[in-house]
């Protein structure tokens, strides 16, 4: 063990948080879908408190980083593990035909609801003939 | 009239190594390709199967299971026989209509456990179900006189 630790030092036994926070992040399930108003994005995020979660959105492109709380207790014996504790991490371009101003957001039981408002700029408008 | 000889073409999905593939073959292989990558996606997606957790400490198994957007009253877990059963279903609204998706898994579990006790929690998504082990699993000292 000691031979393997002197060639991979980095082989980490247990994740610290600044490790786990260095995993590479995942790309999380969603569904988006057009309203009359906007569009609605329902995201799975299993494991993401609402302090863990980070909602920004920037020149176009809206980005959401949930940083899980699913680590497993200290002194446990692992018998099987499919769970990740690598972050999620989901970014998508909307070309500022939404207005960030007018987003909400609602995180319950592991689900992410946004509400994107569609920018005046980008409804559809009726322009009367003179 | 000419008779077509006609051969059925291979409906399993088989990837075939060695010999020279033809265009059609290459697409067959490329739709199998697409095919079985959307077979992965789907799930994920739609719920199907959820990734579980299995650990134990002293006295309790813990089985741990990621379902997000179900309720609480939508979760049943069950000891039969050595096995711990998850079922959940969720309720998804879209642009469709309003759709049920199932979440089922079977898990087996290694030690005795006392069935009476089994407790289970939610949070954030997440179900996580302790077992507290039977006495006689768990591990005992046993002291040995030399004579």
């Amino acid at each position: 063990m000691s031979f393997f630790n002197s060639i991979t030092p980095a082989a980490p036994t247990a994740l610290s948080t600044a490790e786990a926070e260095a995993l590479p992040s995942r790309r999380p399930s969603y569904e988006v879908a057009e309203t009359d108003g906007g569009y609605t994005l329902v995201i799975n995020l299993p494991g993401v408190s609402k302090e863990g979660l980070e909602i920004t959105d920037e020149g176009g492109e809206l980005r959401v980083l949930g940083k899980r709380s699913n680590k497993l207790p200290g002194g446990v014996v692992v018998l099987h593990r499919e769970s990740s504790e690598a972050p999620f991490e989901l970014v998508l371009e909307h070309d500022n035909t939404v207005d960030p101003s007018k987003t909400e957001a609602e995180l319950k039981d592991g689900v992410l609801s946004l509400k994107l408002s569609k920018a005046e700029s980008a409804k559809p408008r009726k322009i009367a003939v003179t | 009239m000419h008779l077509i000889n006609y051969t059925h073409r291979n409906t399993f999905p088989v990837t075939r190594f060695g010999g020279r593939l033809g265009a059609q073959d290459i697409e067959s292989e490329l739709g199998y390709l697409f095919s079985s990558a959307l077979g992965n996606l789907a799930p994920s997606i739609l719920g199907g199967q959820f990734p579980v957790d299995l650990y134990e400490d002293k006295d309790n198994t813990y089985v741990r299971a990621e379902l997000p957007g179900v309720s609480r009253d939508a979760i049943s877990v069950e000891m039969v026989e050595g096995s711990l059963s998850i079922q959940a279903s969720r309720k998804d609204k879209s642009a469709d209509g309003e759709g049920t998706v199932s979440f089922n898994r079977l898990v087996s579990i290694p030690d005795e456990v006392q069935s009476d006790k089994v407790t289970a929690s939610y949070e954030n998504g997440i179900l996580t179900v302790t077992l507290p082990r039977k006495e006689e699993s768990k591990p005992k000292k046993i002291n040995v006189a030399v004579n």
